[in-house]
């Protein structure tokens, strides 16, 4: 298989991956029981044991006319998955919104050319949006920035 | 009359001055998020979901049914000024929509879009509130089989529909069901496949699952889109008015619109895109002005429109009466209904006749105030358009990140959230859709307790779903449907038909 026909199988090789975890993890970690009385791995073993069956029928049919897969946008991907980390990561460190303004500075940065202080002025603006819907009209108990 | 008392309970409940608010603040917030190109009903959903944690069950449902159907009709808005769906159902209506706005008529289209969505919606209530109870009858004779073959019917079905082919869609709903059986498991107590995670002994929440695979991969998708805004098109209230001609020429396909939609609606899993595209190749045969469509018929707005309004209210009867979700929509709704403790099936008519009773009518209000919102306010919402996307996404996020975080203060969840916002990007690259995962995901844990149920009371027999005849029955349905869906067009007529060409 040359790298480029294993690009095009990659999706469906991962979820080959995780129907056997669940498979191994059923018989392995669970008990299944018996026909009458199943126990807590029979059900995701039926279930696993079906879609490694789809998948395999799938790979076949993949292999012999391969379907389009679009090529990433590592830029979004990249700048986005860093806004919502950088949320999850300073939440707990410094308070919901110093964690919403980073956030927003991380995300902003998807689009090229966007100016520092235009990008500052939104961080601003957003978080204090999120204090006005959430803390003030939801009374949701957040922290707000920690140590205040 | 029983229908009249039960619109009375209904009533009762809808028309306190709390749940209007409520209803009229979904609408509205639907609305706001549908008309950002990109994100549909089911990501706006998604995000208010957590908001309703708070509310008694009748005001969430309402609120978030409000949501729904606003943010359908803010995808119109986007389809028709920029040509842009909002949503996949959405996608018919620009088909007349983009070149009605493009003739200059756009305040037109928005203002038939709007009537016709309120004509659909509020004869899809009529069909459900009529519909509703005789089904919950029938499904009451239901035993743990029938339920299990009924879910597999609808999972066929989910996975038909989708585009990326039936047997993708089956692969999906067969990951969704596994993703579902993470955590305790409720008959034997024991923990499964939490890799020793204490976050997730109750399972992955289906709001973390729904924000990441809809919410922030579609983000991840549209934010570099636009830099620049699209919508320039000029919009006055005196554009808004159809001639006397059109109005009249709309009446006849609104109908037909509607009774299109409320079948395909009620059907598990084939939902509103079907209607509406349904809906449209049969108006086109029979309109007498069908050499128009695709340049800017009135009519080709309104029967999608309508057909996709009727289909959205007829959805809630499967959904309400036998618990299974028509769309990953409904499955969000029903696992709300099951975050606040209600079970839907066929009992829920008769156990809690406010909530069903109640939202049927607040249906009909918040149709109404789809209407009065949209007429007014369709100038705001192309304002909306004009800001660039750059300025929208990053509060997207946002919104997305607290209304995970605000569930139960937890970081936790969001990077699951974001975990899954990544698979979900890498599925659209390999086109790999998501939604049969979601439905498979919320059916998957009441399918594993059925086949429990029923594989006891048989003494450990499979073939007792083939022996109960309505459960055979659902599963030959299935079995059809999903050898109609794999096999070469005209397989099965030859098969069935040996003889017939000779």
């Amino acid at each position: 298989m040359s790298s480029e026909r294993l690009g095009l199988q990659l999706g469906l090789l991962f979820f080959l991956l995780i129907a056997i975890l669940f498979v191994l993890g059923s018989g392995i970690t669970l008990d299944l029981g018996t026909a009458r009385r199943l126990g807590p791995g029979a059900f995701p073993m039926i279930v696993g044991v079906i879609m490694i069956a789809l998948v395999v029928v799938e790979l076949l049919r993949n292999h012999a006319a391969p379907a389009e897969w679009r090529s990433p946008d590592w830029r979004s991907l990249f700048a986005v998955s860093a806004g919502v980390a950088a949320f999850a990561f300073f939440t707990p460190l410094v308070g919901v919104l110093p964690a919403v303004a980073i956030s927003v500075l991380a995300t902003s940065s998807a689009n090229k050319g966007v100016r520092w202080t235009v990008r500052g002025a939104m961080a601003v603006c957003i978080a204090i949006g999120v204090w006005v819907i959430f803390v003030e009209a939801l009374q949701m108990p957040f922290e707000l920035i920690r140590g205040l | 009359m029983d229908l009249i008392t039960n619109l009375g309970i209904g009533f009762a409940t809808a028309a306190t001055p709390y749940n209007l608010v409520h209803c009229f603040a979904g609408v509205f917030l639907g609305t706001f998020i549908g008309v950002l190109p990109g994100v549909g009903p089911l990501a706006a959903v998604a995000m208010l979901l957590p908001v309703t944690f708070y509310l008694p069950p009748e005001t969430a449902l309402v609120m978030l049914a409000g949501v729904y159907y606003g943010a359908e009709y803010g995808g119109s808005i986007a389809s028709i000024l920029l040509n842009i769906p909002g949503t996949p159902s959405a996608s018919v209506t620009c088909l007349d929509g983009y070149p009605l706005a493009q003739k200059g008529r756009a305040g037109v289209a928005l203002f038939i879009t709007a009537m016709a969505s309120f004509f659909g919606g509020v004869f899809g209530v009529v069909v459900m509130a009529l519909l509703s109870p005789v089904l919950a009858e029938f499904a009451l004779s239901f035993g743990p089989a029938e339920y299990f073959s009924v879910m597999v019917l609808g999972l066929i079905a989910a996975s038909v529909v989708s585009n990326s082919g039936v047997l993708r869609g089956v692969i999906m709903v067969c990951a969704g069901i596994l993703l579902g059986t993470v955590g305790v498991d409720v008959n034997s107590g024991e923990t499964r496949f939490t890799g020793g995670i204490q976050e997730l002994r109750d399972g992955v929440s289906l709001v973390v699952v729904a924000m990441g695979l809809f919410g922030i991969s579609e983000v991840i998708v549209s934010v570099r889109g636009a830099t620049q805004s699209y919508a320039t098109t000029k919009i006055s209230m005196r554009d808004f008015f159809p001639t006397g001609a059109e109005w009249i020429r709309s009446i006849a396909p609104a109908v037909r619109g509607s009774v299109v939609g409320s079948f395909f609606g009620t059907l598990p899993g084939t939902g509103q895109t079907v209607a509406s595209f349904v809906g449209y190749a049969l108006e086109k045969r029979i309109s007498k002005n069908g050499e128009n469509f695709g340049k800017g018929a009135i009519e080709g707005v309104v029967v999608p429109e309508s057909a996709n309004n009727a289909a959205a209210q007829t959805a809630f009867i499967p959904t309400l009466t036998l618990g299974i979700p028509g769309s990953t929509t409904m499955a969000l709704m029903l696992g709300a209904l099951m975050i606040h403790g209600i079970t839907p099936g066929p009992r829920l008519i008769t156990e809690h006749p406010e909530l069903f009773w109640g939202l049927i009518v607040s249906f009909l209000f918040g149709n109404l105030f789809l209407l009065v919102l949209n007429i007014p306010l369709i100038g705001l919402w192309v304002r909306l358009l004009r800001i660039p996307h750059l300025y929208l996404y990053p509060a997207v996020v946002i919104l997305i990140c607290v209304g995970v975080y605000s569930i139960d203060n937890s970081v936790f969840d969001i990077w699951i959230t974001l975990l899954f916002g990544m698979l979900g990007y890498v599925m659209r690259l390999y086109r790999f859709e998501p939604a049969p995962l979601l439905i498979g995901f919320v059916l998957g844990p009441m399918m594993e307790e059925f086949f429990r149920r029923t594989m006891l009371l048989s003494r450990g027999d499979p073939l007792v779903f083939l022996e109960r005849p309505g459960s055979a029955a659902l599963l030959i349905a299935a079995a059809l449907l999903l050898a109609w869906a794999l096999l070469p067009k005209g397989t099965i007529k030859r098969l069935l038909l040996p003889q017939k060409d000779i």
